[in-house]
C-alpha cells in the first residue's frame, strides 16, 4: 500500500498500489489531496458519501478522483480518510465508498499546488505482483 | 499521420525533445505532435513553438488547426484551465517612484486578491449569475461594478466568447464557481508588479502606451474550477462520441468529436463559458489591483489601464490564409496566444497597424516580455505565439532540489519581493524550475513568428 509521485515535467504524475483494487482506489485518493496538502494533519471527521459507475476499472477511477476533486468547492471539503467497495462486471464497474475529512483550513493543512483536474495521460489500473496498482497524471 | 510535425524552438530544446524519443521517456512531447498530426481534418501541420514541452493530449506550446468540414474538436487541445491568460496593466508610475511603495503594494495585494487552494472570492453569484457570467463574460462583471468599460476594448474578444452556450456547462461545474470568481489559484498563476526594462520596439510600444522605466502589473490566472470541470465533463463525454463517429484516437488525451457534431459544438459552447469566466475572472482582479493601487499610491481607476488582456488555452474558429485562400478554421493553442500581425481587425483598433500585443509570462526570479505578431507567424503559425518560459523541471523534481524559504530569500537578495500562500508552491515553481524564458523569446524572434518590443522585470511577485 502507497503512493508515489512521477516524473512530468508540466503536471504531476502519481502511482498508488495495494493489495486489493479497493485499497489502491483508496490511496490513489489520498495521494490526490497529498498532491495538495499535508493529509497527515486533516481530521477525518466528516464523512461524504460516494456513488459511481463507469465503463472500466480506469474510468472508475478518473470518476473517482474527480468526484472528490470537485467537492473541495462544493463541500468546502478536503479529505483524509477513504473506503471504497467496487463491483466489476464485463459491462461497467461500481463504486460505493467513503471519504472523510474536514472543511479546509491552510493555516492547519498547509496547502501547496491546486490539482485542475485528472486526465486520461498513462491512465493505467491493472494487477500487479499479487496486488494492484494505478496511474494517472493530474493537471496542476 | 496526415500532414507534418512542424516545430519552432532552439537547437537545445529540439536535441532535448530527441533525446525524450531515444529514452522512451514515457510522456514526450514530439510523440503528442505526432499524434495531433494524425487527427482528422487538420491543416497544414501540428505545431509546437518555442516554449514547448510535454502536456496531455496536446503538447504544451501545441496549435492546431482544423478545417470546420473534415475536423475535429480536442478537449486536450484547450486543457483544464480553459482560456488561461496574463491580464497586463499598466500605471503612470515609474521606477523611482516605487521603491518606497513596493513593499506595501506587494503586501496589499497579497492581502486583497484571494489566492492558493480554497481560497473564496468577495464576488458570490447565484446559478442565474453565473449564467450570464458564462454567457456575457468580463461585460457582466463591469456591469456589476468591477473595473471600468475602456478595459473591454484591450480584452481578447472585448471579454466576450459571442458562441458561448451556457446550457452547454454542467450544474456541478457552476456550483464550483460560486465562490470561486476574482480569485487567483496557485502553481504557476501569480501577480507581479513590473518594471519596463528595456523597450525594443520603439512603434510598437508607443502605440500600447509603453515607455522604459514604467510599472507595470501582470495578471495570470485562469478559468478556475468552472474551466477545469467542463474539461473532466467533456473529457468524458468526447469519449463517448469518439467512439460514436469512429474517430481513430492514438492516444486517450486526444477523444475528440467532428466540429459540425452536436457533441463538439456543445463542446465549444461550453468552452466558450470557461474563456468568458476567465476574462471576468482577471477583469474582476483588475478592479482589486486598482483597489490596492488607489489605497496605497493614490491612484484613480483611470489612471491604471488595460494594455491588454490575451489567453493561452484556447480553441476558436479565425479566418487564416491557406495555400493563398481564405478560409475559416478552428484554432487550438494549448500554452500559445494569439499573435495576429499587423492589420486584422481583431486587434483594438490603437494597436491595429502593429498587431495586438502577445503577453509572455516568466517565472518569478526572471523577465516577462511583451511581443507582437507578424507577417511570417500569420503564414507559418495561424497567428500563434508563445506564452511563457515553459517547464524544465517536474515539480517532484524542483521540490527536491529547492526550498521554498532559501528561494524566497536569493530572490529578496535580487530585488525581488516574494509574497507566497504556500512554501512549497514556491519551490515547485522555483525560476530554476523553468527554461530561460530569453532563449525562447529568441528563438520566436529568430523564427519570425514573433517580435518583442519590451522586456519586463519583476520587482513584486504574489504567488498562490
Amino acid at each position: 500500500m502507497a503512493i508515489e509521485f512521477l516524473e512530468h515535467t508540466a503536471d504531476l504524475g502519481l502511482r498508488a498500489t495495494g493489495a486489493t483494487l479497493e485499497e489502491t482506489f483508496c490511496e490513489a485518493a489520498r495521494g490526490l489531496f497529498a498532491a495538495m496538502l499535508d493529509v497527515t494533519t486533516v481530521d477525518p471527521s466528516e464523512t461524504y458519501d460516494v456513488r459511481l459507475e463507469a465503463a472500466s476499472s480506469a474510468d472508475l477511477l478518473v470518476a473517482w478522483l474527480s468526484d472528490l476533486l470537485s467537492q473541495k468547492e462544493l463541500t468546502g471539503l478536503v479529505f483524509s480518510k477513504f473506503e471504497a467497495r467496487i463491483e466489476r462486471s464485463e459491462a461497467s464497474c461500481h463504486l460505493d465508498g467513503t471519504a472523510s475529512g474536514e472543511r479546509l483550513d491552510p493555516a492547519k493543512h498547509r496547502p501547496g499546488i491546486e490539482v485542475k483536474g485528472i486526465t486520461y495521460l498513462g491512465l493505467d489500473v491493472r494487477r500487479e505482483d499479487g496486488g494492484w496498482s494505478a496511474q494517472c497524471v493530474f493537471d496542476v | 499521420m496526415r500532414v507534418p510535425g512542424r516545430i519552432y524552438a532552439d537547437e537545445r530544446t529540439i536535441a532535448q525533445l530527441e533525446e525524450d524519443v531515444r529514452n522512451r521517456a514515457e510522456w514526450n512531447a514530439l510523440r503528442q505532435v505526432r499524434n495531433v498530426a494524425a487527427l482528422p481534418g487538420i491543416i497544414d501541420a501540428a505545431l509546437a513553438l518555442p516554449d514547448v514541452h510535454p502536456g496531455y493530449g496536446f503538447p504544451i506550446g501545441g496549435v492546431g488547426a482544423f478545417d470546420l468540414g473534415e475536423g475535429v474538436v480536442v478537449v486536450g487541445g484547450v486543457g483544464f484551465d480553459i482560456n488561461c491568460g496574463v491580464r497586463l496593466l499598466s500605471t503612470p508610475l515609474r521606477h523611482s517612484d516605487i521603491e518606497p511603495l513596493v513593499e506595501r503594494l506587494g503586501e496589499g495585494l497579497y492581502h486583497t486578491v484571494p489566492a492558493g487552494l480554497g481560497a473564496g472570492g468577495k464576488l458570490r453569484l447565484s446559478i442565474a449569475e453565473i449564467d450570464r457570467l458564462l454567457e456575457e463574460g468580463a461585460p457582466y462583471v463591469v456591469e456589476r461594478g468591477f473595473g471600468l468599460p475602456e478595459d473591454l476594448t484591450y480584452i481578447e474578444e472585448q471579454g466576450r466568447m459571442a458562441n458561448a452556450d451556457p446550457s452547454a456547462v454542467s450544474t456541478r461545474a457552476k456550483q464550483r464557481q460560486f465562490r470561486q470568481v476574482g480569485t487567483l489559484g496557485s502553481g504557476n498563476h501569480y501577480l507581479e508588479i513590473q518594471v519596463v526594462d528595456s523597450v525594443l520596439d520603439t512603434e510598437a510600444a508607443s502605440a500600447y502606451g509603453l515607455s522604459e522605466r514604467q510599472i507595470l502589473v501582470s495578471i495570470h490566472t485562469g478559468s478556475r474550477a468552472l474551466g477545469h470541470q467542463i474539461g473532466q465533463d467533456y473529457l468524458k463525454e468526447m469519449t463517448a462520441a469518439s467512439h460514436k463517429y469512429g474517430i481513430p484516437i492514438p492516444e486517450r488525451e486526444l477523444v475528440c468529436a467532428p466540429i459540425r457534431s452536436p457533441e463538439g459544438q456543445r463542446y465549444l459552447g461550453a468552452a466558450a463559458c470557461g474563456a468568458n469566466c476567465a476574462f471576468a475572472n482577471r477583469q474582476v482582479i483588475a478592479h482589486l489591483v486598482r483597489d490596492v493601487f488607489a489605497e496605497v499610491a493614490g491612484l484613480s481607476a483611470k489612471q491604471i489601464r488595460t494594455v491588454y488582456d490575451i489567453g493561452h488555452n484556447n480553441v476558436k474558429v479565425e479566418t487564416h490564409s491557406v495555400g493563398g485562400v481564405r478560409k475559416s478554421l478552428l484554432v487550438h493553442r494549448k500554452g500559445s496566444t494569439r499573435a495576429f500581425g499587423p492589420g486584422r481587425e481583431e486587434s483594438p483598433e490603437a494597436y491595429r497597424s502593429v498587431g495586438h500585443p502577445i503577453l509572455v509570462g516568466g517565472t518569478m526570479g526572471t523577465a516577462s516580455y511583451v511581443m507582437r505578431g507578424t507577417e511570417r507567424g500569420m503564414e507559418a503559425t495561424f497567428g500563434s505565439g508563445i506564452h511563457g518560459a515553459g517547464r524544465a523541471l517536474s515539480r517532484k523534481k524542483a521540490a527536491k532540489r529547492f526550498w521554498g524559504e532559501a528561494v524566497v530569500s536569493e530572490l529578496a537578495a535580487a530585488g525581488i519581493r516574494v509574497w507566497a500562500h504556500s512554501k512549497r508552491g514556491v519551490a515547485e515553481e522555483a525560476p530554476g524550475a523553468y527554461k530561460d524564458v530569453e532563449i525562447v523569446v529568441n528563438a520566436a524572434v529568430e523564427a519570425g513568428i514573433n517580435q518583442a518590443v519590451a522586456r519586463l522585470l519583476p520587482l513584486a511577485v504574489v504567488k498562490g
